[in-house]
């Protein structure tokens, strides 16, 4: 088993089109993860019983059954009752939507963080419940959380392999079919995580600067 | 602390000479006769290869493999599911023995791995949906039609074929097994499902669903047999096997093996390992 570079020469563009569809999955994720993450945190906080209980279970319920019977549940189940998603469109609701489900508990820990007089200096102020959260509480409670939004971020990154299950074409579903049709496992699984190592060491240098920039709130 | 690194060191030295002489002669009659089973690949593909709800190997060329390999005084085969991709690279790292799932032969393939003589001939076909909407009856028919999408296994025959007519890489959509492949059918996310006619037959008449359709023989593409897949270097043992299954094919217990799931004894017997091999080419 040696390792030939004339091969490895030969397969990049194929798995360059994979990585490309692996960040455009991590991107669109993370984006769904953000905002479906921040609405659950809100809508746990919800003084109506029924709301926040119910959002409370759906949460626990997505983030103790595993994101790959999620896959399958969005792709093969869904369009037995009609909703047919593309392989992408689906591995992003999946994969945004169980990490929702973490960055809402890092939300809820900043929105937690915001002293109590913030809100009740809001209500002083006679701002509506809406302008409290846009203009006092949120903008203090983000910053702090971002490293860690960040961190989940880059887990997720490290996840998008598991969408070769349902056919996405990404890195790992093309380096698959690359060893498939070659018999050779050792340069494009190599490659693979050359390509992961590549993209987590830039991001861990990322998230230091962020945790530098953000993290101590009192400055 | 020096001697104590260098005993580490022999002793890992040692650890890895042991391990790696044990995987390179594992293919070996004698050894395989002494630990009583061989290792095969299979793919749960019926009627080529099937696994039970009780976990019970079954299918033409995983019975043809146990018959031979008990003459060979090799008591038990043991079978592992793999994907048809990954069969090769798995033989070559020493986890199966032998592949007896169908793998049909081709240049690449015989070159990669030594090949017994044929065992198993069919020619592929496409499930559809009924009344054929996108007409396709090749694989260059899916290739013309920019909207048709097929699904196939991975690294399977079909895969290539479609690849080889032009079917560009977003339109081959790669199937893990044929569940999937009937589902995705269903839901419309492919046009076409290829695999071999028995194969596709096996798999509709199960699923028992009046809005799908066959088409066989699909137009253009050769008929391809299979044979049981030793590592190059096991050429000793492949050649025991082919002993075993001239005297099968000669005394006609070969034909009763696998007419039962529809194959052809004639087909495997009127052409060559070496014809195979070139066929494609």
């Amino acid at each position: 088993m040696e390792w030939d570079w004339d091969f490895v020469w030969q397969i990049m563009p194929t798995l360059l089109e994979g990585f490309k569809i692996t960040i455009l999955a991590t991107i669109l994720g993370a984006a769904v993860a953000a905002v479906i993450g921040l609405a659950l945190a809100i809508a746990r906080r919800s003084p109506i019983a029924a709301v926040s209980r119910t959002v409370g279970f759906v949460a626990e319920f997505i983030r103790g059954t595993p994101l790959l019977v999620q896959l399958y549940f969005i792709f093969y189940v869904l369009p037995d009752i009609g909703i047919r998603l593309s392989p992408l469109v689906a591995g992003v609701i999946g994969i945004g939507v169980h990490y929702a489900t973490y960055t809402a508990e890092v939300y809820r820990a900043g929105i937690e963080n915001v002293p109590r007089g913030q809100w009740e200096a809001a209500k002083a102020a006679n701002l509506t419940t809406r302008q409290a959260w846009i203009h006092v509480i949120l903008p203090q409670a983000v910053p702090p959380m971002i490293p860690a939004l960040a961190n989940y971020f880059i887990a997720m990154f490290k996840e998008t392999p598991l969408l070769s299950a349902i056919t996405v074409l990404e890195l790992m579903n093309q380096a698959k079919s690359i060893a498939n049709s070659n018999y050779r496992y050792i340069e494009p699984m190599t490659l693979v995580g050359v390509f992961f190592l590549a993209v987590s060491l830039v991001s861990v240098v990322g998230l230091r600067w962020l945790e530098e920039r953000y993290a101590r709130m009192d400055d | 602390m020096k001697t104590r690194i260098l005993a580490t060191a022999a002793g890992i030295a040692a650890f890895i000479a042991v391990a790696g002489g044990m995987s390179a002669s594992a293919a070996d009659l004698e050894e395989l006769k002494e630990q009583g089973f061989a290792r095969i690949a299979i793919a749960n593909e019926p009627p080529y290869t099937a696994v039970g709800a009780d976990g019970k190997v079954s299918g033409a060329a995983p019975d043809v493999a146990r018959v031979i390999f008990e003459r060979l005084g090799v008591k038990e085969v043991v079978a592992s599911i793999s994907e048809y991709g990954a069969m090769i690279p798995g033989l070559q790292a020493g986890r199966h023995d032998a592949i007896t799932a169908g793998l049909f032969m081709k240049p690449e393939r015989c070159n990669a791995v030594a090949y017994s003589e044929p065992i198993l001939c069919d020619a592929e076909a496409f499930a559809v949906k009924k009344g054929n909407p996108l007409k396709l009856t090749s694989y260059k028919d899916i290739a013309d039609n920019t909207n048709a999408k097929i699904g196939a296994p991975g690294g399977g025959t079909e895969e290539k074929l479609a690849l080889q007519a032009g079917v560009p890489r977003d339109r081959v959509i790669v199937v893990p097994d044929g569940q999937s492949g009937l589902k995705m059918l269903q839901d419309g996310r492919i046009d076409v499902y290829s695999l071999p006619v028995l194969s596709i037959h096996d798999l509709l008449d199960k699923a028992k669903d009046p809005n799908l359709e066959v088409v066989a023989p699909v137009v253009g593409a050769p008929v391809y047999c299979d044979g049981a897949a030793f590592r190059k270097q096991d050429v000793a043992l492949r050649d025991a096997f082919d002993v075993e299954l001239k005297k099968l094919k000669d005394s006609g217990e070969f034909a009763k093996l696998i007419e039962p799931y529809g194959f052809s004894a004639k087909a495997a017997m009127s052409t060559t390992r070496d014809k195979q091999c070139a066929a494609a080419q």
